[in-house]
């Protein structure tokens, strides 16, 4: 005889009442935890470390609270390494979006192979950041490099100006290779907003007459603003903190020219072994970002 | 140091082709790729440069036996410790490659297991920082450059007095003083503390191609001014057929360009630091190196800005320089079956004068100008170690009299000890030409015993000499800043340079 649906209730696993989902904590501790000792404790200890003095010599630390902030101040490489990762976040944003805009126009059809198209257009993003480097290293090279040698037989660049070790070019080289990994990454977010898209509205603009040109401006551009706002935080917060092209293609040169907050980070981290200064400069980059992104958020009036 | 990128990658292919046309076994193709793997250094190529034959030769070095008494002294000694895994964290240099290679014969022995990370030099340093800061003991062996001697001399254990206080563990004929005298002074020494024992010796001498030396009728440079002269002479006959007077490891903010340097400036009269522990690279002499230097980057491949060891190392064994002033491993490379330039490379000891060497109570932080950079290495025993005891054995094996030799063999380096230089198996090869050769290494000593300059033992030499002095070098030689003014970059690196001596209270 099987049971009654009152008699199966009744059977039921019955949590207590502090298990429900109407108290969600217990259930959130551990991502909670996870949180706070990977995220909250690092940057703790980093603040704690900003406010010694650090003798590299005897390794010895006094409490100096303003000692490598004064020092980042007069750092001249400090404000180098901002311009350059400004610079870097800029232009790697505004290539990003324009090209993946232009794609996702492109691919937002259903006709036949476009799937397909649409599913290889994601394939450098799951290509590791540091090999994608390693791939454009030996691309770019002087001696063999294929792009190299392409450029010197189309005359753009000469055979004395190595790409990636003159000043001029070698922070457009390392920006070259971001768009080429994460223009898909931009791809992928407008085709999203473009499928999200009503249909009416276009309707509406093409029995008016409009152009496909100002229903793009007009209606496309205005209904994906948010999209756009998110997706630009989202990876200008993610180019602020570009390290692994740098390290691996040019490891911040030629001199300071690609030389960006993170990878300067690295440099006095790894080989001057200055640590409180290492994380005064990275709880520096830390409130740049905040800053920056506080202030995006309010003027483009991004939700999430 | 690490073989040719092409050369690594054509290796991998033809393996890969191999492997899939059943010429070899899947074992076979693992232990290829894995070989591929650490190649990311200059040695590489050295001893890789004939890389396949390079294989085979190790393989066969690899079956040489350890002599009777140190193998029954490490089965006794090892016992207490087998099943132990030490671990050791090194550059990608000759002996190390070697080494890995030969390092199960000592687990057959000892029952210990030993696994060694290659890596590229920055990335040792960086391990090391972190191990030594944490006191860690991740690491039970320090593979630890010449240049950050003194940044972990109190981190190690000096490896003479270990052997004095465990008479258990001491292995019968070590023999401390067949080490070479300069290279412990140059290497390991600090305030009379062995840090670790001397286990690489890159070296610069003069390299030079005779075929381009005779067809322009050239003798063969002995100062400075007949460098500067050939070199110029070359790049101007032979540069439409791309071939330079020279190449240099001019990379931006990468050491071998403070060794490019450093050379350059010793062997002009000048020094990094003064007496009064001030830096001295802005000085009138410091100024006519680097003026010397600026002038060889015009006649040498654009690409030597770009270029560390790796890259130099390529430029001479692709034959696209005649002369090159650097590490002498890379001879062995230069002459390998498969260099497009096999049997065309000479070597003779580096260039003298004619300005005057300084002398060394004019310099300060026991620097040692002379006419030779040295960039060896010591291998070091962790203070932080769990498995001290068992680490220990492992050192004394790698760096036993037999163990030099046979590395030397099969990777064609520069032995640590002087009895490796007469050992018969090294003279049988003294006028080999190809792979395998050992005919570089009569000058090799020569320089060492003579002309070996040093950099200087201080705390923070490693940042100075990876970041700091290298970073603005390469400002000035690509443009970036200082409009091609040496004495304004040497001006701003010796600002820096004191305010961080004075900040570590070295002065």
């Amino acid at each position: 005889m099987h049971p009654s649906a009152d008699e199966r209730a009744d059977n039921r696993l019955r949590l207590p009442r502090w298990m429900t989902s109407e108290h969600p904590l217990p259930w959130l501790f551990p991502c909670i935890s996870l949180l706070l000792v990977f995220g909250l404790y690092p940057i703790l200890y980093s603040l704690w470390l900003t406010m010694y003095k650090r003798n590299p010599a005897t390794r010895m630390e006094t409490f100096d609270p303003a000692w490598n902030w004064s020092r980042l101040w007069a750092d001249e490489r400090v404000w180098d390494a901002l311009q350059v990762t400004l610079t870097y976040t800029f232009v790697a944003i505004i290539l990003q979006l324009t090209l993946g805009m232009l794609i996702a126009l492109l691919l937002d059809t259903d006709r036949k192979g476009f799937g397909i198209l649409r599913a290889l257009m994601t394939l450098p993003l799951v290509v590791p950041p540091a090999v994608t480097g390693m791939m454009f290293l030996l691309m770019y090279d002087g001696s063999f490099g294929v792009i190299s040698h392409a450029l010197y037989d189309l005359g753009i660049i000469s055979k004395d100006d190595p790409l990636l070790a003159t000043g001029s070019t070698a922070l457009l080289a390392v920006i070259i290779v971001d768009v080429w990994q994460w223009t898909p990454f931009m791809v992928l977010i407008m085709l999203a907003g473009l499928r999200a898209l009503p249909k009416d509205p276009f309707e509406a603009a093409a029995i008016d007459g409009a152009t496909d040109v100002q229903a793009f401006f007009k209606l496309t551009l205005p209904m994906m603003s948010k999209i756009i706002a998110l997706a630009v935080l989202i990876r200008g917060i993610d180019l602020f903190r570009v390290f692994d092209y740098v390290k691996v293609m040019t490891d911040s040169g030629p001199g300071t020219a690609t030389e960006t907050l993170t990878a300067y980070t690295g440099t006095i981290y790894f080989k001057s072994a200055n640590f409180p200064f290492a994380s005064t400069v990275a709880i520096f980059t830390l409130l740049v970002v905040l800053i920056v992104a506080n202030v995006f958020i309010k003027v483009f009036k991004v939700r999430f | 140091m690490s073989f040719r990128t092409h050369d690594k990658q054509r290796f991998i292919i033809d393996s890969a082709n191999d492997f899939t046309n059943r010429r070899i076994s899947k074992r076979d193709f693992l232990r290829k790729l894995g070989m591929a793997g650490v190649g990311m250094s200059a040695f590489a190529a050295g001893s890789l440069g004939g890389f396949r034959s390079f294989g085979n030769m190790a393989m066969a070095d690899a079956h040489g036996e350890t002599p009777e008494d140190v193998a029954n002294f490490l089965r006794e000694a090892g016992k207490p410790f087998a099943g132990t895994t030490i671990r050791y964290t090194s550059e990608s240099t000759p002996p190390t490659v070697v080494l890995n290679q030969l390092k199960s014969e000592f687990t057959e022995l000892t029952g210990i297991n030993v696994e060694i990370e290659i890596v590229p030099l920055e990335q040792v340093l960086a391990k090391a920082t972190q191990d030594v800061q944490g006191q860690l003991g991740t690491y039970d062996l320090y593979y630890l450059d010449q240049a950050w001697t003194a940044t972990f001399s109190r981190d190690t254990i000096d490896p003479r007095e270990y052997y004095a206080d465990k008479p258990d563990l001491a292995m019968p004929g070590f023999d401390f003083d067949d080490f070479s005298e300069p290279l412990v002074e140059g290497i390991s020494l600090y305030q009379d503390k062995w840090i670790g024992l001397p286990f690489d010796i890159p070296i610069f001498t003069l390299m030079y191609r005779k075929d381009i030396l005779e067809k322009h009728g050239i003798a063969v440079p002995q100062t400075y001014e007949d460098f500067t002269q050939a070199v110029e002479l070359i790049t101007a006959a032979e540069q439409e057929n791309g071939i330079y007077g020279t190449g240099l490891q001019a990379k931006s903010g990468h050491y071998s360009l403070e060794c490019d340097w450093s050379q350059a400036v010793w062997g002009h009269g000048g020094s990094i630091f003064d007496s009064d522990k001030m830096f001295s690279g802005n000085d009138a002499a410091g100024i006519e190196g680097l003026e010397w230097y600026m002038n060889l980057l015009a006649n040498a491949p654009a690409n030597s800005v770009a270029a560390t060891w790796d890259g130099q190392w390529q430029m001479g064994a692709s034959g696209q320089i005649a002369l090159c002033q650097s590490w002498a491993e890379f001879f062995p490379g230069w002459n390998a079956d498969d260099s497009a330039v096999k049997g065309l490379w000479e070597m003779t000891t580096p260039l003298k004068g004619p300005s005057t060497l300084r002398g060394r109570d004019a310099v300060g932080f026991g620097e040692i100008p002379n006419w030779g950079h040295q960039g060896g290495s010591s291998i070091a025993l962790s203070r932080y170690s769990s498995n001290i005891d068992a680490a220990w054995l492992f050192l004394q094996w790698a760096c036993s009299k037999d163990i030099m030799t046979r590395c030397t063999l099969a990777g064609g380096f520069a032995p640590m000890r002087t009895s490796s230089y007469n050992d018969p198996r090294i003279l049988e090869r003294k006028n080999l030409e190809g792979s395998g050769t050992t005919r570089h290494l009569g000058t090799v000593l020569e320089t060492i015993n003579n002309y070996m300059a040093s950099e200087p033992d201080m705390a923070i030499w490693a940042g100075l000499a990876n970041n700091e002095i290298p970073t603005e070098l390469g400002k000035l030689l690509t443009g970036q800043d200082y409009d091609g003014n040496p004495k304004a970059c040497m001006d701003q690196i010796a600002k820096l340079v004191d305010q961080q001596v004075a900040e570590a209270e070295l002065r």
